[in-house]
């Protein structure tokens, strides 16, 4: 949350975290070079060093990929939402993998000549014109130098000053920087190879993406469409004793963001779904002492006027809701972010 | 209250049934990691039994010859003449003063080497008038061809680099070409593994100029003739003769 910034909030958790995408990082190195140079033929081993451009690249995609599930995944089920938390770390991983991966095929491929390596990368290729020739090169500086900004900007640092929407938007680049590596493997490695292998790879896992996303698109779309009717400004959010305790149901209005109902005790409250850090599913959280805790990043909110407590500042809208014959209504117009709201009490409306 | 557990990340005491899941799934992914590795890793591309030794230096001695290039004809190798094309470290051609050319030369330098092709990076040329004047063999013409493959530059595929063609391979064959380094011409699918490449000429036997750039690493049919001299088999293609595919 946003008092003030330190580098990294170390806990145990996010130690674990990060030990577990190192050692699959050397893993994944130490297996796939290993493979390369032991795997072929007496007298024919590839260079070393074409071996790592190889597995940076392939560790960086695979990383990619990898990332670009997790967001999907834990719409699906919360069990995949430890991976989110420190997803920004796998993020900037990808990023200094991706960075090796491009230094090395400078040095090697364009380096140990008059040409300038960098003007090499762009001109040594003419074919813009072609689609099988096209220089594959440059799409995948493109997709590094997106993935530059995204690792630059990753911190909530960021976050804070550009604002959430800004933010979020600078960094759904990632899709973009991930249709150009599928390009970049398609039009480039793939090209190389007498199988189809590395085009199945790349294909498979630009559709795994793509199915994952559309799988939970509809879950999404099949929750607003049982969107709540509106009687006289109000929203039918179901009956009070089956919003279970400490937990919220989400109900979405015709109009506007959806809105999360949580049930605190006896006390029920409404705020806006959405979390002013990244857009978390606030009503898919819990009531942890007090405050609402946003599954994604763990940001609180106080339920009774949608600020997060001190030091923090970030607020949500809040929503008037009262109890009529055991349901819950709330009022469909919201309140500005931070309005204080008396919650309604099960047991005494009626 | 709900007590079952959740996960709140920042938090120091992780519930212990997640705590046991989350480790349990970081271990699995690692590894998990570890075999993608593995599997993405077997079966690299074939990069053939090309060979640069650069930790040994050696000493040649024979006739060096500037077209169609730059090259020492040497009777060190056995078997007759045969040529050792001299290329510098990087991927620009050597230059040799015109006095040590057409006669008695010794080079040092390090071999690049596949199959009878061979070749030297060089450090130094001085002359050396022992062997003598070696003359090139007879020039055979063993016909008309027409072949699909790949221009390469012969320094990568002779073992500067491993695999030294294809596509990812085109950005360094053209600055290889730019710099003057021999051409040569691998047949499709044979680009790999293979042991032999036809050196790369225009009609009349010369080493192409900058026109050439544009196709290199690129699949091509070309129709041309066949040459052999000093047991090198060479491929002489006027430009029009070759085809982008």
């Amino acid at each position: 949350m946003a008092a003030s910034f330190t580098l990294v909030g170390w806990n145990r958790f996010k130690r674990s975290y990060d030990v577990a995408l190192i050692a699959g990082i050397v893993l994944f190195f130490a297996a796939h070079v290993g493979a390369g140079i032991l795997g072929t033929p007496a007298g024919q081993a590839p260079s070393e060093l074409q071996v790592v451009i190889r597995a940076s690249g392939a560790a960086a995609f695979s990383l990619l990929t990898f990332i670009l599930c997790i967001g999907p995944l834990a719409r699906l089920t919360p069990r995949a939402l430890p991976l989110l938390y420190n997803r920004r770390h796998l993020g900037v991983a990808c990023f200094l993998i991706a960075l090796v991966h491009g230094a090395l095929v400078v040095l090697w491929y364009h380096g140990f000549s008059q040409v300038n390596a960098f003007i090499s990368l762009l001109v040594s290729n003419p074919r813009y014109d072609s689609f099988g020739g096209f220089p594959f090169e440059s799409l995948g500086l493109g997709a590094l130098l997106i993935l530059f900004v995204m690792a630059a900007t990753s911190h909530d640092f960021w976050n804070a000053v550009l604002g959430p929407r800004l933010w979020k938007a600078l960094h759904m680049g990632v899709y973009a920087a991930y249709g150009l590596l599928v390009a970049h493997v398609m039009l480039g490695a793939a090209q190389g190879e007498t199988g189809l292998v590395q085009a199945a790879l790349a294909g498979g896992s630009a559709l795994i993406v793509a199915g994952l996303h559309v799988a939970a698109g509809q879950r999404e779309a099949a929750r607003d469409g049982a969107a709540a009717d509106p009687g006289e400004g109000w929203l039918d959010a179901g009956l009070a004793a089956e919003i279970a305790d400490g937990r919220a149901v989400i109900i979405v209005p015709p109009e506007g963001e959806r809105i999360a109902v949580f049930r605190d005790g006896a006390k029920v409250y409404a705020v806006a779904n959405a979390c002013r850090h990244q857009g978390g599913p606030l009503g898919e959280g819990r009531i942890l002492d007090g405050c609402i805790v946003c599954p994604w990043h763990g940001f609180q909110y106080r339920p009774e006027d949608g600020c997060s407590p001190p030091p923090y500042t970030e607020k949500i809208q809040t929503y008037r809701t009262r109890i009529t014959e055991g349901r819950v209504f709330v009022e469909a117009a919201p309140q500005p972010p931070g309005t204080a709201i008396a919650p309604s009490v099960i047991g005494e409306a009626g | 209250m709900a007590d079952d557990p959740f996960f709140v990340g920042w938090q120091d005491n992780v519930p212990k049934l997640s705590r046991r899941k989350v480790l349990a799934a970081g271990a699995g992914l690692a590894l998990g990691a570890g075999a993608l590795g593995l599997g993405l890793g077997l079966k690299p591309p074939a990069p053939g039994p090309g060979v640069w030794d650069q930790g040994r230096k050696l000493a040649m001695t024979g006739t060096i010859y500037p077209e169609p290039y730059l090259h020492l004809l040497t009777e060190d190798l056995g078997g007759g003449p045969r040529p050792v094309f001299l290329v510098g470290q990087g991927k620009d051609r050597v230059t040799v003063r015109p006095a040590l050319t057409f006669t008695g030369a010794a080079v040092t330098g390090t071999m690049i080497a596949r199959g009878e092709h061979a070749m030297m990076a060089v450090d130094d040329v001085y002359a050396d008038p022992a062997p003598g004047r070696v003359m090139p063999g007879p020039e055979t013409d063993l016909g008309e061809v027409l072949m699909t493959g790949e221009i390469l530059d012969a320094k990568c595929w002779f073992g500067a680099m491993r695999p030294g063609h294809g596509k990812t391979h085109k950005a360094c064959a053209s600055l290889c070409a730019q710099g003057g380094l021999p051409l040569a011409f691998c047949e499709t699918g044979r680009c790999g593994e293979g042991k032999a490449a036809l050196l790369f000429l225009d009609a009349r036997g010369r080493a192409f100029g900058p026109e050439i750039i544009p196709l290199v690493a690129d699949p091509v049919l070309i129709r041309g003739r066949i040459f052999e001299v000093s047991g090198l088999r060479q491929v002489r293609v006027a430009l029009q003769d070759v085809v982008r595919l």
